[in-house]
C-alpha cells in the first residue's frame, strides 16, 4: 500500500475538482461584464434577513409535523395505507414546484373549498398569498422528508430498547421519552440544518405564493442579476454570498451536533408499548389526517390531469420522456458515484488513525452543497464553455451535472451511514483478509448497500426528472424534457395538457420511490 | 448490469438523433423562445414553410421569454450560433440594440399595421396589453385604470413580477404612463387588491382561469384562443378609456451570422404572407401584415384600442431600473 499513499483518495481529487469546478463557475460569470460589488448593500442584507426568519418558520414547523407524522405512522404500523403515503409525499418533495403550487392554490385559494369552508362557518382564512403561504408550501415539501428520516431511525433503534420498555410497561410519555427522544434529539439538528438551507435558497415558491417583492430570497435575487439587470458580476457576487452564508449556517448548526441525518435500517416489527393507549390513537389519527389534507390537493390537482392524458399522445411528448428518463439516469448515477467516492474518502483512515474531523468536514460540506445557487452555476458554465459546441451538447453535459450536484446531499445522506456502519463493521476483517478494492466492494460493501443505493438511485433520478431551472437555460431544439414541456404548454394556454404532464412527473415520481422502498 | 445497457443504449439513441453534422443543406439558426417553436406557437409551421423555399433547414433555438432570449445572447457574444433572433420585445430593444451584435434589416417599413421606423428591429406580430376577466363572472369590469386603481371593492387582479416577465414590465410602464411620478402612490392603491405578482405570464393566466383572481393581465388578443380553441366566448378583455400599452415583438440579424444570404431571406420572408398568417392563432398576437385571408374570425369580436400608450425602447432602458426599485419600495410599504 506504499505506493498508493502518495495518491490521494479519489474521493478528495473528486471533492477538490467539484470545488474547483464551483469556483470556476463564479469566476467566469464573474468575468461575463456588469459591476462587483463584494459588500452587499442594505437591500441584500433585507433580503437574506427576510429569508432567514422565512426559513426558520419553515423549518420549526416542518420538524413538528414531520416529526409527528413519523410518530404516528411509527406507532400504527398496520395502518394499510402507510406505504403508499409516504410514497406519494416523498413525491411531493420532488416533484416541479409548480405542481405544489397550482395544488397549494386549488386547495387554500380563493375559489378553493377550504377558504369557502371557513366562509361557511364564519371565518376568513388568510389569503394563501404572502409569508405564510410561502410557509406552507414549504411545509408541505419538508414534513414528509423529516418524517422518512424519523421513521428509518426510529426503527433502527435495537429492538432491545423497544422489548425492554415492553417489559418496564412504559406509557406512552416514557415510551417519548426514552425511545424516540434520544432518536429525535440525535436527528433534529441535521434535518434542521438540511431543510433550514432548502427554504433559504427556495426561488419558484418565493416568488410565486409571496405576493409580491417584499418576499425574497437571495435565489431571487440572483435571478434577477442575470435575467433583469444583466449584471452577471453582481449575480456572481449574490451567489457568492449565499454559498458563504451556507457554509456559516452549516458551521452554527454543527455547534448544536449538525451532521447529516442517519437514514436507514430495517423495521423490526416490534410491538410497541404505546400502540394501545386511546389517547395516541386519536392523536396519532388526527396527525396522518392533517398529512393526508396537506398532500391532498397536490394529489388531487395532479389526477384532475388524467382525462387529459389522451391528448399528450405524440412525438415531442415520448421524445421528451425518454431525454427526461436519460437525464435523470445519467443525474442518479452521478449523483451516486459522487457521494460513495466523498464517502469513503471520509470513511477512508489508515488503520490506528482514525479521523472523525475528516469525516466530519466532508459531511458538512456535502450538506453546504444545498445552498449551491443553480441558475448563477449554470450560467457560469456556460461563459466557461461558450463555443466549445452546441447548446444542446453542452446542455446534455451541463444539465445532469448540477442535478447531480443538486441531488448530492440527498444521496449522502443515504448512502454514508450504511457505508460507515459497514466499514465499522468489517473494515478489520475485511483488510485481514486481504481484501480491497473490487473484492472488498464486491463482498463487502455490496450487500450492506444494495438496498439504500436503490433508494439513492430513485431519489436522485426523480429530483433530477423534476428540475424546470436548470432545463429552462438549455432547453429548446434537441433538449427537451417533461417539465420543459410543461412550461411550453403553459406558455401556449394548454393548462390541460401541462396538467396531464405533471400527472406523468408525479407518478413516475411516487413509482420510484414507492418501487425502490420494495427493493 | 442490465439497467446500465439500459442507459447507454437510451444514451446513444438522444445522441444519435441530434442533428447529424454531415447535413449537406444549409442550416439557418433561429433563436426563439419556447412559447413560439413548441407544438402549439407558429414555430412548427413557419419552419415547414420557409423550408419549402430556400432548400434549407432551419433550426430553432428556443429560450424562456423575450428577456432569456437576449440574455443567450448576450453570454454567446459573437460567437452565438444564432443567424437570427426572433422574438425580442419592444421594451428590451435599446439594450439589444446596445450590444451591438445587431445589422440593419434592410426591409421597407410601409405597409405595416403599425407605424415602425426601426432601421434594425422589424416587427412581426403586435397587440396591446389589458385585462381579461370572465364575464360569466365579473358583470361590470372597470372602464379605466384609474377606476381599477381607485375601487376599493373593485376586482382582485393577478399579475406578473415585473423582474422576471415581460408583461409584468408591459404593466410596469403603463402605470407611469398613466400616473407619471404619481405611480407609486397609485401602486399603493392598487395593492390590496393584488392577488400575487408571478414569475411569468403562464402562472398568472393559469391562476386566473383557475378563479384565483377577477381579472389578469394578459393581452387584448387572449380572448381569440378561447373563441377559437375552445368555443367560450366569456373570456373578454376590458377597455380602458385611457388606452392600452402596446406590445410588439421583432427580428433581427445577426452581424455575425454565417449565412448571411439566407438570414437576410428569412427577414423578408418574416414579412411574407406564409410566415404572418401563422401569427393570429399560433401566437396570438396581431400580425403586421394582415394575411390574404383576412384575419380569423376568433378576432373578429376582440377589443381594438383606439388609443396607445408606450415609451420608447431608449426611454425604458433609462428608466427602468429606478421604475422597479420604486414600485419594489411601493409595493413593499
Amino acid at each position: 500500500m506504499a505506493g498508493a499513499a502518495a495518491l490521494p483518495h479519489p474521493g478528495l481529487i473528486a471533492a477538490g475538482l467539484l470545488a474547483a469546478l464551483i469556483m470556476a463557475a463564479l469566476a467566469g460569470l464573474a468575468s461575463a461584464g456588469g459591476t462587483a460589488t463584494l459588500m452587499p448593500g442594505p437591500y441584500l442584507w433585507g433580503v437574506v434577513r427576510g429569508a432567514a426568519s422565512q426559513a426558520a418558520l419553515s423549518t420549526v414547523l416542518s420538524l413538528l409535523l414531520g416529526t409527528a407524522l413519523a410518530l404516528a405512522l411509527t406507532r400504527r404500523s398496520s395502518f394499510p395505507g402507510r406505504r403508499l403515503l409516504m410514497a406519494v409525499m416523498t413525491a411531493a418533495t420532488v416533484a416541479p414546484t409548480i405542481v405544489i403550487i397550482f395544488g397549494l392554490v386549488a386547495m387554500f385559494g380563493r375559489s378553493a373549498p377550504l377558504p369557502a369552508l371557513a366562509a361557511s362557518l364564519g371565518l376568513t382564512l388568510p389569503a394563501i398569498y404572502g409569508l405564510h403561504g410561502i410557509v406552507l408550501a414549504h411545509v408541505v415539501m419538508n414534513a414528509p422528508l423529516v418524517a422518512r428520516v424519523l421513521m428509518a431511525a426510529v426503527a433502527a433503534t435495537p429492538a432491545e430498547q423497544t422489548r425492554l420498555g415492553q417489559m418496564l410497561r412504559f406509557n406512552p410519555l416514557d415510551c417519548l421519552r426514552h425511545l424516540d427522544g434520544p432518536v429525535i434529539r440525535r436527528e433534529w439538528p441535521g434535518l434542521a440544518a438540511f431543510i433550514f438551507l432548502l427554504c433559504f435558497t427556495s426561488f419558484a415558491v418565493v416568488l410565486s405564493l409571496g405576493g409580491g417583492p417584499a418576499n425574497a430570497t437571495l435565489e431571487v435575487a440572483i435571478y434577477q442579476a442575470l435575467k433583469l439587470d444583466v449584471d452577471f458580476a453582481r449575480a456572481a457576487g449574490i451567489a457568492l454570498l449565499q454559498i458563504m452564508l451556507s457554509l456559516a449556517f452549516v458551521l452554527a448548526f454543527s455547534a448544536i451536533g449538525a451532521r447529516l441525518p442517519d437514514a436507514p435500517g430495517q423495521a423490526r416489527g416490534q410491538t410497541r408499548p404505546d400502540a394501545g393507549s386511546r389517547l395516541l390513537f386519536w392523536i396519532d389519527g388526527a396527525v396522518i389526517a392533517c398529512a393526508m389534507l396537506l398532500i391532498a390537493p397536490v394529489v388531487l390537482s395532479v389526477l384532475s390531469g388524467l382525462g387529459q392524458l389522451p391528448s399528450l399522445v405524440g412525438a415531442d411528448v415520448a421524445r421528451a420522456a425518454l431525454t427526461s428518463a436519460v437525464l435523470a439516469a445519467i443525474a442518479a448515477a452521478l449523483a451516486v458515484l459522487l457521494a460513495l467516492l466523498l464517502a469513503s474518502a471520509a470513511e477512508a483512515a489508515p488503520l490506528g488513525r482514525a479521523s472523525p474531523g475528516r469525516a466530519r468536514l466532508v459531511e458538512l460540506a456535502v450538506l453546504a452543497l444545498l445552498g449551491l445557487p443553480p441558475f448563477a452555476l449554470v450560467t457560469g458554465l456556460f461563459v466557461l464553455l461558450r463555443g466549445t459546441g452546441s447548446v444542446s451538447g453542452i446542455g446534455l453535459v451541463l444539465v445532469p451535472l448540477i442535478n447531480a450536484l443538486m441531488a448530492l446531499p440527498f444521496v449522502y445522506r443515504l448512502l454514508a451511514p450504511p457505508l460507515r456502519q459497514s466499514a465499522e463493521r468489517h473494515g478489520r476483517l475485511s483488510t485481514s483478509l486481504g481484501l480491497s478494492g473490487v473484492a472488498h466492494l464486491r463482498i463487502v460493501a455490496w450487500p450492506a448497500l444494495r438496498r439504500p443505493l436503490m433508494a439513492a438511485l430513485a431519489l436522485a433520478a426523480a429530483l433530477s426528472m423534476g428540475d424546470f431551472g436548470v432545463i429552462a437555460l438549455f432547453g429548446g431544439g434537441d433538449l427537451v424534457t417533461l417539465p420543459y414541456l410543461m412550461a411550453e404548454r403553459m406558455g401556449a394556454y394548454r393548462l390541460d395538457e401541462a396538467g396531464a404532464i405533471a400527472l406523468v412527473l408525479v407518478a413516475s415520481a411516487t413509482a420510484l420511490t414507492f418501487l425502490a422502498d420494495r427493493a | 448490469m442490465m439497467i446500465l445497457r439500459w442507459i447507454i443504449a437510451a444514451f446513444a439513441l438522444i445522441v444519435f438523433s441530434l442533428p447529424s453534422l454531415a447535413q449537406t443543406k444549409p442550416v439557418l439558426t433561429v433563436y426563439s423562445y419556447s412559447g413560439f417553436t413548441g407544438k402549439y406557437g407558429p414555430g412548427p409551421k413557419i419552419k415547414e414553410r420557409f423550408e419549402a423555399v430556400c432548400s434549407c433547414t432551419l433550426e430553432w433555438v428556443a429560450t424562456e421569454n423575450s428577456g432569456a432570449l437576449l440574455g443567450r445572447l448576450r453570454l454567446e457574444g459573437e460567437n452565438t450560433r444564432a443567424d437570427i433572433a426572433l422574438g425580442l420585445d419592444i421594451n428590451i430593444l435599446a439594450e439589444a440594440r446596445a450590444t451591438g451584435l445587431f445589422i440593419p434589416h434592410g426591409q421597407p417599413l410601409d405597409g405595416l399595421a403599425l407605424a415602425w421606423n426601426d432601421a434594425t428591429f422589424l416587427p412581426f406580430d403586435h397587440g396591446h396589453m389589458a385585462f381579461i376577466y370572465n364575464a360569466d363572472k365579473l358583470a361590470q369590469p372597470p372602464k379605466s385604470l384609474r377606476e381599477l386603481v381607485d375601487s376599493p371593492n373593485g376586482p382582485r387582479i393577478v399579475l406578473q413580477d415585473p423582474r422576471t416577465s415581460q408583461p409584468g414590465l408591459s404593466f410596469l410602464l403603463w402605470m407611469r404612463k398613466v400616473y407619471g411620478d404619481k405611480a407609486d402612490d397609485a401602486w399603493v392603491r392598487l395593492k390590496p387588491r393584488i392577488v400575487t405578482f408571478t414569475k411569468g405570464w403562464s402562472e398568472a393566466y393559469g391562476m386566473f382561469l383557475k378563479g384565483e383572481a377577477d381579472m389578469v393581465l394578459s393581452y387584448t388578443t387572449s380572448p381569440a384562443y378561447h373563441i377559437s380553441a375552445e368555443k367560450k366566448t366569456n373570456f373578454r378583455a376590458a377597455p380602458f378609456n385611457e388606452g392600452h400599452y402596446l406590445y410588439v415583438e421583432t427580428g433581427a440579424l445577426l452581424r455575425t451570422s454565417k449565412q448571411p444570404e439566407l438570414a437576410r431571406r428569412f427577414i423578408a420572408f418574416m414579412l411574407s404572407d406564409a410566415f404572418q398568417s401563422a401569427i393570429p392563432e399560433g401566437n396570438w398576437m396581431y400580425p403586421v401584415k394582415t394575411p390574404a385571408d383576412g384575419l380569423p374570425p376568433s378576432f373578429a369580436d376582440l377589443i381594438r384600442p383606439t388609443e396607445t400608450l408606450a415609451f420608447t425602447p431608449e426611454e425604458v432602458m433609462a428608466n427602468r431600473r429606478g421604475f422597479i426599485e420604486s414600485w419594489q419600495s411601493a409595493i413593499s410599504r
